[in-house]
């Protein structure tokens, strides 16, 4: 049974870990399939673990999570506004969100607590253990004894997947990633559905930094989102732009980095930080294509001038 | 009654260009209108217009009596009107059926894709209009007649009371082109209007009621298409005048507005030259040496049985031709004859399949699309001009690029084509259309010591460029000791006329020469509708 509980706690771990880059990853699924790279996801995700901080002191933890959805939303609205709106070139903006972000961040979090270096204690979300399936032996307690963010990305997944390829809505924010031309021609707003399907990918990465800052930690700290935001991005490749792949991929990487924390711990004699580049090797591939032909949409990162 | 379709006093413009100008359209239902002109004549624009896609800058459209408004192409839809596009109208990974139901609204229900029966009606409507189309096939991997099939489908799907199809024959193989026309018969007896654009007049007067003719943005003319001739046709779209030496065409106000420069022999300002010139060229026909002007009797460029049918639409099919120096040697025809093909032969940038091909080391080519192969916009006017000569030992020092020189040249070139910018180091980009012309127009004077090829030079360009363009052209031909030798593809039978030494007409990839004592409108009209009766393709 020692061996169970190690494999178990590992899970535990690998599932906390991909809660947040699911959630962020399967938002920018949606973006992404409408055309739009939001490399500012990291810039949500950051708003997102303040919002979800100043949000639980003032309302609670769920009211802290609704704050950092809240939060990460509007960082992706602006991101869309210049984007999306104005037509300036998505990678470049993105970057500039994503740094703005993580100094406006740190700027407001001094302000409010100083620059003490206190750790601030939060209100964490408690964790739903779900009666009977959290009883089955090693995933039980992995996949079915999580906080509300957890179950909330389960969620998603079959929702995402039937509207992204069941409803015409889906369908038409397919056609505005793979054609923009195309879709314009049917009818399709094309600037205001990547408006909206940017600022969905802001508000499930802004849950995400709510999630590292009110489920994970119990805390904020600047550049807390360590990078997680660019994580979803390769997370979304690897899962090749489809939800039950990305949640996979998000798994894979959360894994990835739990067996790096658990190597750390026993002392291994490998350099546990390449742990961490394996799932970057194998975006890559998924990237080349080695594992099927599903390549980014085609109108990914393209421009659409309104009028 | 109300009209399917009517535009009024509609005018329409892309930055300094006016696409369409005041143009009045009227379309009934049951009818098919063939909408006719050349490339850039506004055909396209008028068909976007109406379908919502573009909003006009002035006038109405109205669609069987309703105002569309500000509708765009929701509204237009809802009124009933589709169009089969030329170009990216279609989802390449979706399937054909997800590209029919992605523009209809009655293939979904709240809950879904797939309202009940929707497939069976959009197979049922395929069957009865004769379309066989692999629904479940990403479009992507369907060949071009096919994708067509799926294009036309999806405009059919819905209540049509108006339907555009935008140049639907240019991908079609003759036999294709009668399924077409088949097709499109049957909806307009179920009483839609139809708005054919075409630039072939052989295929719109096989399947059009009435034409309408573009030129150049303008309203040229409207009329049945039992009771117009081909050559009236032609000559209102290329512009020439019947005014002219023509020798009676009869009817047909062609000579109407947007003509630069006036027709036929009446030739002003910068064809002084050419006029004096002219007697000289003599009675030569196409296929003898003309004689040469300045005695110099030397080849620069030969073509021989120059035949290209890979990799483009419009292919060659055994051209020979010849290019002295001194000469202006123009090419005239409808345009997607394969003009452009010739050009990138001529220019040395498609290796052709057999024949012949000598050119001299180094060509200069004034490419149709300046702003895309011609100039990169971003780069100032002289970064520009060192791209076409920085190979030239005149512009290196040691291993370095001399910009000292290279600015000399662009700022001479500013001041001699009067390129309207600050400097020679404004950006490109922000040149207006014809001076970037002018920008490319002395750059590749530069190049061309014995050869220059320009296509459709003055396209787009306003009178005054238009003048100064091709006084330059002249210019050069007739300038220093060894002038280079000129090949001039153009639609616009006037500027053929006015600049060319000998002249030759291009028609479904043939090359055909037109003799001395036919350089007028009317013969070489005749000409570009030749192959009519010729073996087809």
């Amino acid at each position: 049974m020692a061996e169970f509980g190690a494999l178990s706690s590992f899970l535990v771990a690998a599932v906390g870990l991909a809660v947040p880059l699911a959630l962020a990853a399967l938002g920018e699924t949606v973006s992404e399939r409408a055309g739009v790279i939001n490399i500012g996801l990291e810039g949500s995700v950051i708003w997102g673990a303040l919002g979800g901080a100043l949000g639980a002191l003032a309302l609670g933890p769920y009211g802290g999570l609704a704050a950092g959805a809240l939060a990460g939303g509007m960082a992706a609205l602006v991101f869309a506004a210049f984007a999306v709106w104005l037509n300036t070139d998505q990678i470049i903006t993105g970057t500039a969100v994503t740094i703005g972000s993580l100094g406006f961040t740190g700027a407001v979090f001094q302000s409010r607590f100083g620059a003490t270096g206190l750790a601030l204690e939060l209100p964490t979300v408690p964790a739903w253990e779900v009666p009977l399936l959290a009883q089955i032996p090693v995933i039980g307690p992995a996949f079915f004894d999580q906080a509300v963010t957890a179950y909330l990305a389960y969620l998603l997944v079959p929702v995402l997947g039937w509207f992204l390829f069941r409803t015409r809505r889906g369908l038409s924010l397919r056609a505005v990633g793979e054609s923009p031309e195309a879709a314009n021609s049917a009818g399709v707003p094309v600037v205001r559905t990547r408006m909206l399907a940017v600022v969905f990918a802001g508000l499930t990465a802004g849950l995400a930094g709510a999630h590292l800052s009110l489920v994970h930690t119990g805390t904020f700290a600047e550049n807390m989102s360590a990078g997680k935001g660019f994580i979803a991005i390769a997370v979304v490749v690897l899962g090749r732009w489809n939800p039950k792949g990305v949640v996979a991929a998000a798994l894979f990487f959360g894994g990835a980095e739990a067996l790096q924390f658990a190597l750390q711990a026993v002392d291994a004699d490998l350099p546990y930080p390449l742990f961490l580049a394996l799932p970057y090797v194998l975006s890559l591939a998924a990237l080349a294509g080695w594992f099927g032909r599903s390549r980014a949409p085609e109108g990914l990162g393209s421009a659409w001038p309104r009028g | 009654m109300a009209g399917a379709l009517r535009l009024s006093g509609v005018t329409r413009r892309f930055g300094p260009v006016t696409a369409l100008d005041e143009v009045d359209f009227a379309l009934a239902p049951g009818e098919i209108h063939g909408l006719l002109g050349e490339n850039g004549a506004g055909k396209t624009t008028l068909a976007r217009v109406a379908a919502g896609i573009l909003a006009p800058d002035a006038g109405q459209v109205e669609i069987g009596g309703e105002p569309l408004g500000a509708g765009g192409v929701g509204g237009a839809r809802a009124l009933g009107v589709s169009m089969v596009h030329q170009h990216f109208s279609l989802v390449p990974r979706f399937t054909g059926f997800e590209n029919v139901a992605l523009f209809d609204a009655a293939a979904w229900t709240r809950r879904g894709m797939g309202s009940p029966g929707y497939r069976e009606r959009v197979e049922a409507r395929a069957e009865e209009l004769g379309l066989e189309v692999q629904l479940d096939v990403p479009v992507g991997r369907m060949g071009v007649v096919e994708r067509q099939r799926v294009e036309i489908l999806k405009a059919l799907m819905g209540e049509t009371r108006v339907l555009l199809l935008d140049e639907p024959t240019a991908v079609l193989a003759p036999q294709e082109v009668e399924g077409l026309f088949a097709v499109l018969r049957q909806v307009a007896r179920a009483g839609a209007g139809i708005v054919l654009v075409a630039h072939k007049l052989d295929e719109v007067l096989a399947a059009a009621d009435r034409v309408t003719v573009l030129r150049r943005g303008r309203w040229v003319l409207t009329g049945e298409a039992a009771g117009v001739s081909a050559r009236e046709l032609a000559e209102a779209m290329v512009g020439a005048g019947v005014d002219g030496g023509g020798g009676g065409v009869g009817g047909g106000d062609a000579g109407g507005p947007g003509t630069v420069g006036g027709g036929g022999e009446d030739v002003p300002k910068s064809g002084g030259m050419v006029g004096e010139d002219a007697p000289k060229v003599g009675a030569a026909g196409a296929e003898q040496a003309p004689e040469p002007r300045a005695g110099d009797d030397v080849e620069v460029a030969r073509l021989r049985a120059v035949t290209v049918s890979t990799g483009g639409p419009i292919p060659l099919r055994g051209v020979s031709m010849e290019v002295r120096r001194g000469e202006i040697l123009g090419i005239a025809g409808v345009g997607g004859n394969g003009q452009r093909t010739l050009a990138a032969v001529l220019a040395g940038m498609r290796r052709p399949d057999s024949g012949e091909v000598q050119l001299p080391e180094e060509v200069g080519w004034i490419p149709q699309d300046r702003s895309e192969e011609g100039l990169v916009n971003e780069f100032t006017i002289s970064e520009n001009v060192a791209l076409a000569v920085h190979g030239s030992d005149d512009y290196r020092q040691g291993p370095w690029l001399d910009w000292a020189s290279v600015g000399e040249t662009a700022a001479a070139l500013v001041r001699d084509m009067d390129v309207r910018a600050d400097s020679p180091a404004t950006p490109a980009g922000v040149l207006s259309g014809g001076n970037q012309q002018k920008v490319v127009t002395g750059r590749e004077f530069l190049r061309s010591g014995n050869l220059l090829v320009a296509e459709s030079p003055t396209r787009g360009l306003d009178v005054k460029a238009t003048i100064a363009v091709r006084a330059r052209i002249a210019a050069l031909a007739r300038s220093g000791e060894r002038p280079p030798g000129v090949v001039l593809i153009s639609a616009d039978l006037d500027e053929i006329l006015e600049l060319s030494d000998r002249i030759a007409v291009m028609v479904r990839g043939r090359l055909i020469p037109v003799p001395r004592e036919d350089h007028n409108p009317t013969a070489i009209g005749e000409r570009m509708l030749s192959a009519r009766g010729d073996a087809a393709p």
